[in-house]
């Protein structure tokens, strides 16, 4: 190969890389913040509150999720501390009884039946394991949402408030497999989808 | 690629029907729609473009009055334990036979509607969505969040309740009992049927109902010829109706022979 | 130096393999893919809390006891409740789907509640001597119907209506039926409470006279196939008022058949029959029910009136609840006797179907299970019952009660007539309360005035004790007239099946996904008439014609139309008319 060819070989390669690994990344995912700037280092500190006291399982087994508006209104009726982001929300959510909009970093087709009673109660597995160090960060990080397909960047890679950097793992079927594959829980389709 | 637990004990859901109980009232048929939210018939749909993960089939002795007798048989996908004819022919593996639970569980979200399948099944209890659902506007909000609704181009059939039996699961874990017990629910159909001719259990469980019903005279299953080994029981004591279990369809004559 | 095409060449070339080892071409398939999966227009269910409520059905008079489950405040799937000492946990193919009528398509949704209130009293004031106010009821003995009866009694020249009223006080006990001989009745398809004909089906053998091979005809351990309109002249035999002979002629039976049939009613006793009153039943198997308490104040309540016996073009206002799903009395019946000149006829119904094609005012009310009501005994219930049809959702704006409306137009203030029902019921300290929630029976005097209310609004129903001392009654039955023979160009016998109405649209597994029931504007025919299956075809009687779908079906004898009502043919015939049916 000649030199004429070479550098334009290169440089295209090069541009294409660096489009492919750091472009389209910024192109591909939209940003946008949570509409509570929510701290769950204050609440886990301050109110000695565990997962389970906000994202609580229901006596029937199922899993509660978000927590609605009035597990917040019972403790911050009133302002309870001094921050501005405080004031706004209890000015937005509580007083009218709205419900935040959350963009849930964990979001999964429909199609998917998730059980988590099943991993948490049964198989004790920790919340961080799964969703990272949300539970002990200072504020929530920016929801970046895959603007073509609708899910979070959390399912490829969950990322963590450390900078943004992501863990080992995402939430794909294909992480959900390797993990029970690695622990010989294989099972049916049906088990997960519905 | 699919193996089971090797702890947790494996069940085979089944099901014993009492063909003289059956009156024919469809109340299972409506209750499994319900449950897994199957939309109301599209303006073409006919019996044969229909969404019945449940039939119920009117046959007859073949008699003119006065000694004619009719039935009325449910059919639904009778998970076939052996060489189940789905599984086998389906080119994008959507369905299979869970060794678990003996389901044979249809993945909607992965079939790309050839069809091959509704071919290969001997009881037509395969159903294929020609139309994309359309609920009238506000009965969405009555359908079940514990049941995907599917887009058009997709086959469907009965997949024993498995909506129920994740939600049952979730119980069981809450109560605390073991992984290693099959887990205890009652598919739609059968706890709809007011005259109980519809019993749900477990066959590898002895003394669950199926089970019993089973190994007793007077049981068949349909097209046993075929050796499909299906997992769906019927009862009955006249001779003709277990005549018209072997006959190519249920109802076979009586057949709308056009749509 | 020159850009030459070779280098672009290269450029792209190195870009492209560049461009594989990015995540970018991997991660758009992916992307794709799923942006595929969200199909617009497919509906995603909306996840919530489950909980379960109680209810009662009022879709029909049986009035069987439902346990909803719901997602948050919307219920999802509705069920029959076990134990239940009435219906048994069942629930019939209506039931089962009756969460979705509030979201019918043909659903009214508002009304002239205004100019028709305005009317009304403009009406009630004109009134003439002669003339009346009457308030029609299609469902009699609710605590809705004595609202209009003491609205009646408030009203000068008020009368209260209700064509089924006689049967009210009536109660069948199939537990005592050995043999039951019903003369066309559906005993087996929607009659009663399905769940108590179910349960108490071993004890009696079932003898079944239609003139179609109806659901019942072929379910029963007898089927006598006559003639339509012949049941009378069956029952007349079989009671010893005409011979067996006259029988034969006018059912198309053997006389020998008729004899056996006699034999057998005689040696197989206590016999229960349906379907015609010239044949008595035996045994205590038809018997007097004592009503469900009402409070003292309203026995002052008016009477009920016998529409034939209103005086023809006399009816100057006339209020026809029809929301409670119950008989339809074809309008000509009624058309004749309003006033010739510009009555008031106001309906209150959820869907245009019915009286709304006649009546000119059209008010639209709620819906099951959006209303709260009470649901009479059913014809099965040997004891009175009081149960409540609890809503499930809240109705949208713009709902009217029918007997607020009534009772405002009357003068009367509006009170919580349902508690106070139940307040009269607690006071005679009779009978039980069932609850639904852990199906246990607890007698009525332990139990407080208040806790028996919330009871009742969270899910029970109230039994009355047993009376034995109830004296035998008697059904009121329609005549039934025999074909007439003579040759007409509408050579079709009609003979009449219903269906439940309104209906949520998954009926349509039951109706054109399976054809296991017909449809109603479907009516059946022999494969010899003639026309395809499923053809769109006009029915035709001397009153009118209506476009209907055609069924073959063997059951139905050459010569007889089975015809699966709505209004608009109820309006055109009745059992035993002339027809025919010809390709649209």
């Amino acid at each position: 190969m000649t030199l004429r060819g070479t550098i334009p070989f290169l440089s295209g390669l090069a541009i294409a890389l660096g489009a492919g690994w750091v472009a389209f990344p910024h192109v591909i995912y939209r940003s946008q913040p949570q509409p509570v700037n929510f701290s769950h280092k204050v609440h886990a500190d301050k109110a000695g509150t565990k997962c389970e006291d906000c994202h609580s399982f229901r006596d029937d087994g199922t899993f509660a999720g978000l927590p609605t508006i009035d597990k917040c209104a019972g403790c911050h009726a009133a302002p309870m501390g001094t921050t501005v982001a405080e004031k706004n929300f209890i000015d937005r959510y509580v007083t009218p009884n709205r419900q935040p909009q959350w963009d849930s970093y964990a979001r999964q087709p429909e199609n998917v039946s998730f059980s988590h009673s099943v991993h948490v109660k049964r198989a004790g597995m920790t919340c961080a394991s799964c969703h990272g160090d949300t539970g002990t960060s200072d504020t929530l990080r920016p929801y970046q949402v895959d603007r073509i397909s609708g899910y979070s960047r959390d399912i490829w890679k969950i990322q963590t408030t450390e900078a943004g950097k992501p863990m080992s793992h995402g939430m794909k079927m294909a992480d959900c497999v390797a993990c029970h594959r690695q622990k010989g829980i294989e099972q049916s389709c049906l088990d997960c989808h519905k | 690629m699919i193996s089971a637990n090797k702890q947790i004990r494996a069940a085979r859901y089944g099901m014993i029907i009492d063909v003289d109980r059956c009156n024919g009232c469809g109340a299972c048929m409506v209750a499994c729609a319900v449950e897994n939210n199957v939309p109301p018939a599209h303006e073409g749909a006919t019996d044969r473009k229909g969404l019945t993960w449940l039939r119920v089939y009117k046959v007859d002795n073949g008699e003119e009055y006065p000694n004619r007798q009719t039935a009325f048989i449910p059919v639904m996908c009778q998970h076939c334990d052996h060489e189940t004819p789905c599984v086998h022919v389906c080119p994008q593996q959507a369905v299979e036979l869970d060794p678990a639970t003996g389901v044979v569980g249809e993945m909607p979200q992965r079939c790309l509607g050839c069809r091959y399948c509704m071919a290969a099944c001997p009881y037509h209890a395969r159903y294929f969505n020609w139309w994309d659902p359309a609920w009238p506007v506000g009965m969405e909000k009555t359908l079940n969040p514990g049941v995907t609704p599917r887009m058009r181009g997709v086959v469907e059939k009965c997949n024993m309740c498995h909506g129920r039996w994740h939600a049952a699961k979730e119980q069981a874990v809450a109560a605390g009992k073991p992984d290693t017990e099959p887990v205890d629910y009652l598919p739609a159909c059968a706890e709809a049927c007011p005259t109980g001719a519809i019993r749900f259990g477990d066959l590898n469980d002895p003394s669950s109902t199926p089970a019993k019903a089973a190994t007793e005279p007077g049981s068949f299953r349909l097209l046993e010829k075929l050796g499909t080994e299906p997992k769906i029981y019927y009862r009955s004591k006249r001779d003709w109706v277990r005549a018209a279990a072997d006959a190519p369809r249920p109802g076979a004559g009586k057949e709308n022979p056009r749509g | 130096m020159k850009t030459t095409r070779r280098e672009i060449m290269m450029f792209a070339g190195g870009s492209a393999v560049g461009v594989l080892f990015t995540p970018a071409p991997w991660r758009l398939i992916t992307d794709t893919a799923l942006w595929s999966e969200n199909w617009p227009g497919i509906p995603v269910p909306a996840p919530g809390e489950t909980r379960i409520k109680y209810t009662n059905c009022s879709l029909c008079p049986a009035g069987c006891a439902v346990r909803a489950r719901s997602v948050g405040d919307q219920p999802v799937a509705l069920f029959g409740v076990p134990g239940h000492p009435l219906s048994h946990s069942a629930l019939c193919p209506f039931g089962l789907a009756g969460h979705h009528l509030p979201y019918l398509p043909a659903r009214l949704k508002q009304g002239p509640v205004n100019e028709a209130t305005a009317a009304v009293a403009e009406g009630i004031a004109k009134c003439g001597p002669a003339e009346y106010v009457v308030t029609l009821d299609l469902r009699p003995a609710r605590t809705a119907s004595w609202t209009y009866r003491r609205a009646m009694a408030a009203v000068k020249n008020g009368r209260y209506v209700a064509p089924s009223a006689p049967n009210a006080a009536v109660a069948v006990d199939l537990a005592k039926a050995r043999t039951v001989l019903s003369l066309g009745v559906p005993l087996l398809d929607g009659w009663g409470t399905p769940g108590n004909v179910i349960a108490a089906r071993p004890g009696f053998r079932l003898i079944q006279a239609d003139a179609v091979e109806s659901r019942t005809a072929s379910l029963a351990d007898q089927w006598l196939r006559i003639r339509p309109g012949s049941e009378d002249a069956l029952a007349q035999a079989l009671a010893g008022a005409t011979t067996h002979a006259a029988a034969a002629d006018a059912t198309g039976l053997a006389e020998a058949e008729i004899a056996a049939l006699a034999a057998q009613l005689a040696q197989n006793g206590p016999v229960l029959v349906l379907g015609s009153s010239r044949l008595e039943s035996t045994g205590r198997t038809i018997v007097a029910r004592r009503e469900t308490p009402v409070p003292e104040e309203w026995q002052k309540a008016a009477p009920v009136t016998d529409l034939a016996s209103l005086p023809d073009g006399s009816v100057r206002v006339l209020l026809i609840d029809e929301s409670a799903p119950g008989e339809y009395l074809p309008w000509q019946a009624i058309a004749r006797k309003l006033a010739p000149d510009s009555p008031v006829v106001v309906t209150f119904a959820t869907t245009r179907e019915g009286y709304g094609r006649h009546a000119q005012y059209v008010l639209p009310a709620g819906i099951y299970p959006e209303v709260d009501g009470d649901i009479p005994p059913a014809i099965d219930s040997v004891a009175a019952t009081f149960r409540l049809s609890t809503p499930l959702v809240a109705p949208p704006q713009g709902m009217v009660k029918p007997e607020e409306f009534v009772a405002a137009a009357a003068g009367l203030p509006v009170t919580d007539t349902l508690h106070e029902r139940a307040a009269a019921i607690h006071k005679t300290g009779r009978g039980t309360l069932f609850t639904y929630a852990d199906a246990k029976s607890v007698a009525l005097k332990d139990v407080s005035a208040g806790d028996f209310w919330k009871a009742l609004q969270a899910g029970g129903c109230w039994i009355d004790a047993p009376d034995d001392k109830a004296p035998a009654a008697r059904l009121t039955t329609a005549a039934t007239k025999p074909r007439p023979t003579e040759e007409s160009d509408l050579p079709l016998t009609v003979v009449v099946g219903r269906e439940l109405a309104p209906a949520s649209p998954i009926l349509s597994k039951l109706y054109q996904e399976s054809n296991l029931r017909l449809a109603p504007n479907r009516v059946a025919l022999h494969p010899s008439c003639g026309l395809l299956d499923g053809t769109q075809a006009v029915f035709e009687t001397l009153l009118g014609k209506c476009p209907v779908g055609v069924t073959l079906d063997a059951g139905v004898p050459p010569g007889l139309v089975h015809v699966s009502v709505s209004p608009a043919l109820l309006d055109l015939c009745a059992d035993g008319a002339r027809a025919k049916v010809v390709r649209a």
